[in-house]
């Protein structure tokens, strides 16, 4: 394994109820770079991303098998924890979704489930998650309006700061810009590209151009299979699979 | 709305691959005159000029326009980047033949041919032509054998160019009244040896198109 690996997983399946979803999925993810995952619907790219922070443990029926090792521990081992698993390894949704609550409350509510209560602190934290993720500058001076006053873009940029807030070390964005019109899109892509200096970014998009424009890995994923994965100037100019190569010259997907 | 661009991709290769023909025939023309001592057919090389311009503008228009509106990737953007590059080699090639066309014209109708053949241009012009015919069915067909030894190939053209300027030299120490003449034809060697050189571009492109892998030949 390479040292700059943060994720990786080992053969890794996954069965929802007699589905199989994940079929031995072996991939090293860098930290400190984005990795993208692409692949026609139902291909596995959610279920995967949602593998590496326990999402799928809740959903009944699920049953994984192979590992997912993180810091070089499998988290699927009896005794670790899901809870201080997710405050490490955030999750930014398909659709922003802000608590009803002010954009302070928001970005705080993770610090204080963590039990921080003093007021500058997390006046501090608050403000520095709101600076990482682009949107201090908007909202600086109506912090205590409600998050759901915000335009669609400037509510997804809420939802990174509010998983920037408990400090994490991976953020998994599953379509984060698929509900944005272009503009909020490229803010939250050149967001991406400021976030990949100090966490590991692992994106699941829909958007090819985005794929290639954001990332510096990209896994290819079909019908539960990582397909091929790569740097992803090699991945968009000279794939090695013909699968992909006809999946992202649209022949297919 | 996939399926009209790769439509309009097959298209514009045929138009490459028209192109690509449309040049090696304006060079293999002018040799033809020039060994044949044809003004007609040179003044009529030098006319096909303006029809080479005009497919390289409307290929290179469809190329910016296909990356404009589909963003294509692998294969499909080597495809654009190769035709963009191929169209730019066919038309120097076409221009060479034209150039060739006119050191006909200017040469005049009544001189002797012995030093042409002497000086084995029309060897040489066979040479680079199959080079350039074989480049462009590679690129029509995708079978990277044709252009398997274009380095090989590329070098002995180099060589013969360097040896007919050498014999050139003597021919005009020999007799000063072949120097016209003489510096003519060791101008067309160098332009069939650009020649030979735009057909291994050429032959790069086909490769990367085809292996997506970059390579130089020469």
């Amino acid at each position: 394994m390479s040292p700059d690996t943060i994720i990786a997983t080992d053969r890794l399946n996954l069965w929802y109820g007699d589905t199989r979803a994940l079929v031995d999925v072996s991939m090293e993810i860098p930290d400190r770079k984005v990795t993208a995952l692409i692949g026609p619907s139902g291909c596995g790219k959610s279920t995967l991303i949602r593998c590496f922070n326990r999402m799928n443990d809740i959903l009944p029926g699920c049953r994984i098998e192979g590992k997912v090792m993180y810091h070089g521990e499998n988290i699927y081992d009896n005794g670790s924890d899901p809870v201080s698993l997710r405050r490490r390894i955030g999750m930014v949704f398909q659709k922003p979704n802000p608590f009803p609550k002010s954009i302070y409350e928001n970005v705080a509510y993770g610090p204080r489930v963590h039990g921080i209560r003093d007021r500058r602190t997390l006046d501090s934290i608050v403000e520095e998650s709101l600076r990482r993720a682009a949107l201090w500058d908007e909202v600086r001076d109506r912090l205590s309006r409600s998050a759901l006053s915000l335009s669609g873009g400037q509510q997804q940029r809420l939802c990174i700061a509010r998983t920037l807030a408990v400090e994490p070390e991976v953020i998994l964005m599953d379509e984060p810009c698929s509900a944005l019109d272009p503009i909020a899109t490229a803010k939250v892509e050149g967001l991406i590209d400021e976030l990949k200096k100090q966490y590991c970014v692992i994106i699941v998009t829909h958007n090819m151009q985005q794929a290639a424009r954001v990332s510096d890995y990209t896994g290819f994923m079909y019908l539960g299979r990582l397909i091929e994965f790569g740097g992803t100037t090699q991945i968009f100019e000279s794939p090695r699979d013909e699968l992909t190569e006809n999946y992202i010259t649209g022949r297919f997907g | 709305m996939k399926d009209k661009f790769h439509d309009e991709l097959a298209r514009m290769r045929a138009g490459v691959l028209g192109m690509g023909f449309f040049a090696e025939q304006m060079l293999s023309d002018a040799m033809r005159a020039l060994q044949e001592n044809d003004t007609g057919l040179a003044r009529e090389v030098k006319e096909r000029k303006v029809r080479l311009s005009g497919q390289n503008d409307t290929l290179e228009e469809d190329a910016y326009r296909l990356i404009a509106l589909y963003q294509p990737v692998a294969r499909d953007m080597r495809e654009i980047a190769c035709a963009l590059k191929i169209i730019s080699s066919a038309e120097r090639i076409g221009r060479y033949g034209k150039d060739t066309a006119g050191v006909v014209l200017s040469l005049g109708e009544t001189r002797p041919d012995d030093l042409l053949n002497a000086l084995s241009l029309p060897h040489m012009a066979k040479l680079v032509l199959s080079m350039i015919d074989d480049a462009l069915h590679a690129y029509e067909t995708g079978d990277l054998g044709l252009i398997a030894h274009h380095h090989g190939r590329d070098d002995v053209v180099d060589k013969l160019r360097h040896t007919i300027f050498r014999e050139g030299i003597t021919y005009m120490m020999e007799d000063p009244r072949t120097i016209t003449r003489c510096t003519n034809y060791l101008m067309v060697a160098r332009y069939l040896e650009r020649c030979a050189d735009h057909s291994c571009k050429i032959a790069e492109k086909v490769h990367y198109l085809v292996t997506g892998e970059r390579i130089e030949i020469r």
